[in-house]
């Protein structure tokens, strides 16, 4: 945030005054830049601002402008995209748009007459078709675009209005647009260069704030002025809003028309906010929010521009309609998270991915080509958007591309995907009492109507569920809370492994909670104002906090300052803070200071290893449905696993590992084999692999004079029963080998570079080589070992004898 | 204080009226909430049945307020006959307490564990958070420290005191009071009323930062001159003559003290020398848990003879822990504890540690297993009327008292899995007699020996390295830093006598111990 824009200059002048001032494209609206193929005819939409056009010609004058990442993917994205294009009417009547989707689908299968049966077997349900990129009443809308949404109430006061596209001066109250407008810092009004007093030539560095700002007086008032708000004062002021579209589709209705929807992503003002406006925020901030709507194309005003900070200060003459986004809210936790910096990067991606994933048509003319060329397609990858989860979606991620559509899974790949540890289960067995405790201790804290502040110790050696059951229990609250059934909280949750310093944890939470960024040291005087002395953040803070620290004892500091405050909090009246802490250690508690102990409380909750049974139900429930496994070959990998450690995750990747072996094993077979599922010797291969030392492997691996020194190492420790010996010695038996067996012996220098190597892959402890014969040498690994995986050698049969 | 001390009147009231109250319960549909309680406070069989009923037809949002709306209504009169009581007797607190106790148990109503209004009020009576309106069992110290004050300020002349105890003894609590009443005391007086500046050293950014804060209360209106630090100008305002108006006595509070040492002990020792300075009007008082934490980091200012004095707060005896238990609960309306109940818990938490925070929680946790039983009770038969005498008693109290200090070990040996129980088995053997510890590639020999002898085939060297760790985690082993995994010193941090005790049923492992 420290790069705030200079001072805007407010461009509106006409495409021919163009080059000479510093527009920037930006490569957030897609729909100006990347997409467009440079012809003059799709350069027409002259409804819009005249900003629009400009911006596209200077792309095409000024290519360098483009980050250079950004060009080359829009090299490699045209041709595809430029297949895709769409041009769409909208032929719906009004009475059709008041149509319920749900109207729509149930209206809709009686008149799919002209379809082929493969097609209508599939789209039984769904009559949408999905676009990447969709030309709307003049103007192209795309996925990831930013646009400005109606209000529902007012949507008619609206439409009768003439959204002024251009700012009055606040000075001479004209809109001209041949010159140029600079914007003032505070109250975003925009002023001629020359209305000014004295006149600017130049738009100047750094912050410019006007006079009216200046006297802290509002500029004179004009009847006009109030009747023609630009569409961001509007947004500010919350009469309207703005918008990312995460999906475009088509949908027909009933009289043959077709409504176009997007799903949209919808940004609120710094207002609606838990935490209200703050000082903190800029004018033109806009948190993103998880919360999605379909609505109707109708609805969608214009574009905006929603950036992230550092694209915002280089923003600096992109006209009125650029906001700035750098927080995700989320409405139901009531919690920031800060964006990843790369929105774009992964926007593209997404794209990429719906390209893939969804069906674009090729259409150009929707009168005829609608029925005709798209149908096929259409029918061969008709798409199910149902699965998606649009609530664990972060901006951040990025997913990867189903790549082959068609192709179908066998049994054995689709287990190996649900037995992946990154899929996550749809339920979680075996753990129904711990997570029973856990909903019981939070709801117990923040059920009442005066929360009491509390801690609670989770602690399990890893792999067994910890995390994930107590991040399901959350999952479940939040379902509670968005029925009624419980008051809303906020939760925060904090893995220690990814704090720069145990420090950082208060500027964490408190970025969490207020959506600030701050120093530590701040932070923790926030927090401290907050929880030990009961002042609020923001309006209305008096919602219960719940802090969910994973990894707790990566917290402990020299003199677990941190540990103590975090854990003084909730004993303090009117913290409303439950502090959830996770570690492996058993005794934490007990190893801290006695004063953080007393303060931490006796609420434990220990998750022991699985046994071989629950092992055993987590990966028959992760396989339910696919039948690829024998139940012998999963009873034995969990039973080995529960031997060792009783590591959910490690039994979960031995099946995998299994699975692919088995599919190996059966593709070689050329499908001669009677079964299909995965045996038990599979299992075994997967376990000798994983849970067989690599030692054994290297050594089966090493060159021949390597295993006959390990073996002459091996005898030399029969003979002497001292574990260390000398090169020298070692080197002797080495020849007295050779000479026995007919091997031509090496010579000493050889010898004493192989001692080496075998040292550097740590197989043999020995001292730096510039001793030489005096070097003292010793096996890194049970002799036992080494005799194993010497045995049964084909080169050198006669090294057994010796082992 | 009103919305604690009322309720505790309100069952007299509640037993006079009830009479009148059952027929206007049992007459009108719509029963108020506050009669509805009063209802139930009389212990009549056949009443209780009914008032279930009628609880049950009572939509839940009525219920929130009542309590507050009887303790408005109240007056205090029985209140203050309780305390008297009990402050009368505080020389035999046992006797008091138990006399005390008989007395609730005349007056006061029954508890009902079914109703969420009385559990909650239970809760929150019992939560670390509630400060009690008096510090009972720490009047002698408080006094101690309050006279010091006292002392200090009529005579206007600085002075020091340090204050140690373990954890959950009221330190911080008692300190609190201690301000308020020195406030009073001033206002009493007529002295001007001290500034009072109440550090949690813990929340300080840097050690030094407490001067900034010390000063940054003391003129808050003036500026600071950027040349000097803040502990050069505290310096410089104590060792100049003030004009008399406006010295007031600082009253300095600094919990957690002992964070305020540094390699050089310079900050806390410039704390205290602040002290010394001919003008200087500052009280410090130092709070932390090291009993000598004076002695040992600051010898010289036995020299300079400012030598804090030094106030000890004991750990709890099991006599005061009962009754600050009955304190805190003698404020409510009815009786949530059996005496015995609360007895056992002072006992054992008194003889472990001492700590009031740890009394409050397990008394909490029996009340949760309570809760759990009443609902448990609940779901099989949901019309039921409510079972007499559901209190937390001695069983509930043994059940939270076990589940906080029973160590964990045979249950956690118990339910290893098998591996790493012969490593445990192994690792007994080794540390037989000698308490030696070893490196992990002598126990590793060692657990393949016994893994050869009973033929299991064993886990590799890897994987024995990370069932250490595990085991180290779940303190069962104690693993030193090494630079290398093998040389890694191992030792035992459980009983042998705990491990054979767990691993007897097994017949494998008792073959190995042998």
């Amino acid at each position: 945030m420290a790069a705030t824009p200079s001072s805007k200059a407010k461009t509106f002048q006409s495409p021919n005054k163009t080059p000479t001032n510093m527009y920037r494209k930006s490569y957030l609206s897609p729909s100006s830049t990347s997409l467009t193929p440079q012809t003059p005819e799709t350069l027409t939409p002259l409804r819009r601002s005249s900003r629009h056009v400009s911006r596209k010609i200077d792309l095409g004058n000024d290519p360098i402008d483009l980050p250079g990442r950004e060009s080359i993917q829009e090299i490699n994205l045209t041709p595809r995209k430029r297949t895709t294009d769409v041009v769409a009417e909208t032929l719906t009547t009004p009475k059709t748009k008041k149509k319920k989707k749900i109207d729509v689908e149930a209206s809709f299968s009686p008149i799919s007459p002209n379809r082929s049966e493969t097609i209508t077997k599939k789209k039984k349900k769904k009559k949408r078709v999905y676009y990447n990129k969709v030309e709307f009443d003049e103007t192209e809308f795309e996925i990831g675009d930013h646009v400005y949404v109606k209000r529902r109430e007012d949507a008619n006061s609206d439409e009768e209005e003439e959204d002024p596209e251009i700012e009055d001066c606040q000075i001479c109250f004209k809109s001209d647009t041949n010159i140029i407008m600079i914007e003032c810092d505070d109250c975003l009004g925009g002023f001629h260069l020359n209305c000014l007093k004295p006149p600017l030539t130049d738009v100047p560095k750094g912050d410019w704030i006007c006079q009216f700002c200046v006297v802290h007086k509002p500029p004179p008032l004009q009847g006009k002025k109030l009747a023609k708000r630009t569409m961001r004062e509007k947004l500010l002021s919350g009469d309207l809003w703005a918008a990312r579209i995460e999906k475009l589709w088509k949908q027909e209705v009933v009289d043959g028309g077709c409504v176009y929807w997007i799903r949209a992503r919808w940004y609120i003002i710094p207002e609606e906010t838990v935490s209200g406006r703050q000082r903190h925020n800029l004018k033109r901030e806009l948190y993103l929010t998880n919360d999605f709507a379909d609505i109707e194309m109708e609805c969608v005003l214009r574009h905006c521009f929603v950036k992230c900070p550092m694209e915002f200060s280089k923003a600096s003459n992109d006209g009125d309609d650029v906001f700035l986004c750098e927080y995700e809210y989320d409405v139901h936790c009531h919690s920031f998270k800060r964006l990843a910096q790369l929105v774009d990067g992964d926007s593209d991606s997404d794209q990429e991915w719906n390209g893939g994933k969804e069906k674009e048509i090729d259409s150009d003319d929707e009168e005829e080509s609608v029925c005709a060329d798209s149908k096929s397609k259409r029918g061969l990858t008709g798409v199910n958007t149902k699965g998606r989860i649009f609530g664990v979606e972060k901006v951040g991620t990025k997913r990867i591309p189903e790549h082959v559509r068609c192709y179908k899974k066998n049994e054995l790949e689709k287990a190996k995907a649900t037995l992946l540890l990154a899929t996550r289960p749809k339920s979680l067995p075996c753990r129904s009492k711990e997570m029973e405790e856990i909903t019981a201790f939070i709801k117990g804290s923040i059920l009442d109507d005066q929360c009491l502040g509390r801690c609670m110790y989770i602690h399990g050696v890893p792999g067994t569920g910890k995390t994930i059951s107590v991040l399901s229990v959350m999952k479940n609250l939040k379902a509670e809370v968005e029925a009624g059934s419980v008051s809303p909280y906020c939760f925060v949750e904090i893995n220690g492994l990814k704090l720069a310093s145990p420090e950082n944890i208060y500027s964490v939470i408190y970025e969490a909670l207020s959506g600030h960024h701050v120093g530590w040291k701040k932070a923790l005087l926030f927090l401290n104002e907050r929880f030990a002395e009961g002042k609020r953040i923001g309006k209305e803070n008096e919602k219960p906090c719940i802090l969910l620290i994973d990894e707790l004892d990566l917290l402990v500091t020299r003199n677990q300052s941190v540990l103590y405050n975090i854990l003084d909090w909730p004993t303090k009246p009117n913290s409303r803070l439950v502090v959830l802490g996770i570690a492996n250690t058993m005794d934490l508690p007990e190893k801290l200071l006695p004063r953080i102990s007393s303060r931490m409380g006796i609420q434990r909750l220990c998750f022991g290893p699985y046994n071989h049974m629950q092992l055993q139900e987590i990966i028959s429930t992760r396989l339910k449905g696919i039948n690829a496994f024998e139940k012998t070959a999963i009873e034995f990998a969990s039973r080995k696993v529960a031997a060792v450690s009783g590591d959910a995750r490690r039994a979960l990747e031995i099946c995998r590992r299994a699975a692919e072996v088995a599919d190996y094993r059966l593709k070689n077979n050329n499908k001669t084999a009677k079964s299909q599922l995965v045996i038990m010797a599979d299992v075994e291969v997967a376990i000798q692999e994983m849970f067989q030392a690599p030692h054994i492997q290297v050594m089966k691996s090493v060159s021949k004079l390597s295993k006959i020194f390990l073996t002459a190492m091996v005898h030399e420790l029969y003979k002497t029963g001292i574990a260390e010996t000398s090169f020298d010695r070692v080197a002797t038996t080495v020849s007295s080998l050779c000479l026995t067996h007919g091997e031509a012996f090496p010579g000493w220098d050889i010898l004493l570079k192989i001692g080496c190597d075998l040292g550097e892959c740590k197989i043999v402890l020995c001292e730096p080589g510039e001793k030489h014969r005096l070097q003292k040498l010793q096996l890194n690994f049970p002799s036992d070992d080494v005799a194993f995986a010497l045995k049964d050698n084909k080169d050198f049969p006669w090294l057994a004898n010796y082992l | 204080m009103p919305t604690i001390a009322g309720p505790s009147s309100s069952p007299q009231k509640h037993v006079v009226g009830s009479r009148s109250e059952i027929i206007g319960g049992l007459r009108s549909a719509e029963v108020n909430t506050s009669r509805k309680r009063k209802l139930r406070s009389d212990s009549a069989a056949e009443v209780a049945a009914t008032t279930v009923l009628s609880g049950n037809l009572i939509s839940t949002p009525m219920k929130w307020k009542s309590p507050r709306r009887c303790a408005v209504s109240i007056p205090k009169t029985s209140n203050e006959e309780i305390k008297e009581d009990s402050n009368g007797k505080l020389t035999s607190p046992v006797i008091s307490a138990v006399k005390n106790l008989s007395v609730c148990l005349d007056v006061k109503s029954k508890w009902n564990p079914r109703d969420d209004d009385q559990m909650k009020a239970v809760k929150e009576a019992l939560h670390v958070s509630k400060a009690p309106s008096t510090v009972v069992c720490r009047e002698d110290e408080q006094r101690r420290v309050f006279e010091f004050v006292k002392g200090c300020m009529e005579q206007k002349k600085a002075g020091s005191l340090y204050i140690c105890g373990c954890p959950g003894t009221g330190k911080s609590l008692s300190m609190e009071k201690v301000r308020q009443q020195a406030e009073d005391w001033a206002k009493q007086a007529g002295l001007p009323c001290p500034e009072t500046v109440s550090v949690n050293c813990t929340s300080l950014t840097k050690t030094t930062d407490i001067f900034s804060k010390i000063l940054g209360n003391n003129e808050s209106g003036k500026k600071a001159n950027g040349s000097s630090s803040p502990l050069q100008q505290l310096r410089s305002l104590f060792s100049q003559k003030q004009q008399q108006s406006s010295s007031k006595m600082m009253l300095i509070i600094a919990d957690e003290m002992d964070y305020l040492i540094t390699r050089d002990r310079g900050v806390l020792h410039e704390l205290f020398m602040l002290t010394t300075l001919p003008f200087s009007r500052c009280i410090l008082i130092g709070v932390a848990n090291a009993i000598d934490l004076a002695d040992r980091f600051l010898p010289k200012l036995k020299s300079l003879n400012c030598k804090p004095l030094v106030v000890t707060f004991r750990a709890y005896s099991k006599d005061q822990i009962l009754r600050i238990l009955q304190e805190r609960l003698v404020a409510l309306p009815f009786v949530a504890f059996q005496s015995n109940a609360l007895e056992i818990c002072a006992r054992k938490v008194s003889a472990a540690s001492g700590d009031m925070r740890k009394a409050l929680c397990v008394c909490r946790s029996a009340l949760e297993i309570l809760e759990i039983e009443v609902r448990g009770s609940i779901d099989q038969e949901p019309q039921g009327p409510a079972p007499e005498g559901q209190v937390v008693k001695m069983d509930h109290m043994i059940a939270a008292l076990s589940k906080t200090f029973k160590s964990p070990v045979v249950d956690t040996i118990q339910s290893l899995p098998q591996h790493q129980q012969i490593i445990v088995c192994s690792a007994a053997k080794a540390f037989r007699g000698s308490k030696k510890d070893r490196t992990i590639a002598e126990l590793n020999k060692l657990y393949l020996e016994i893994c050869k002898s009973s033929m299991i085939t064993p886990a590799g060297i890897t994987e024995f390295t990370n069932m250490c760790t595990v085991l180290n985690d779940q303190g069962i082993l104690k693993l030193s830093h090494a630079r290398d995994d093998k040389l890694k010193r191992v030792s035992l941090r459980v009983d042998e006598a705990d491990i054979t005790f767990a691993l007897k049923e097994i017949r494998f492992f008792r073959n190995c111990l042998l």
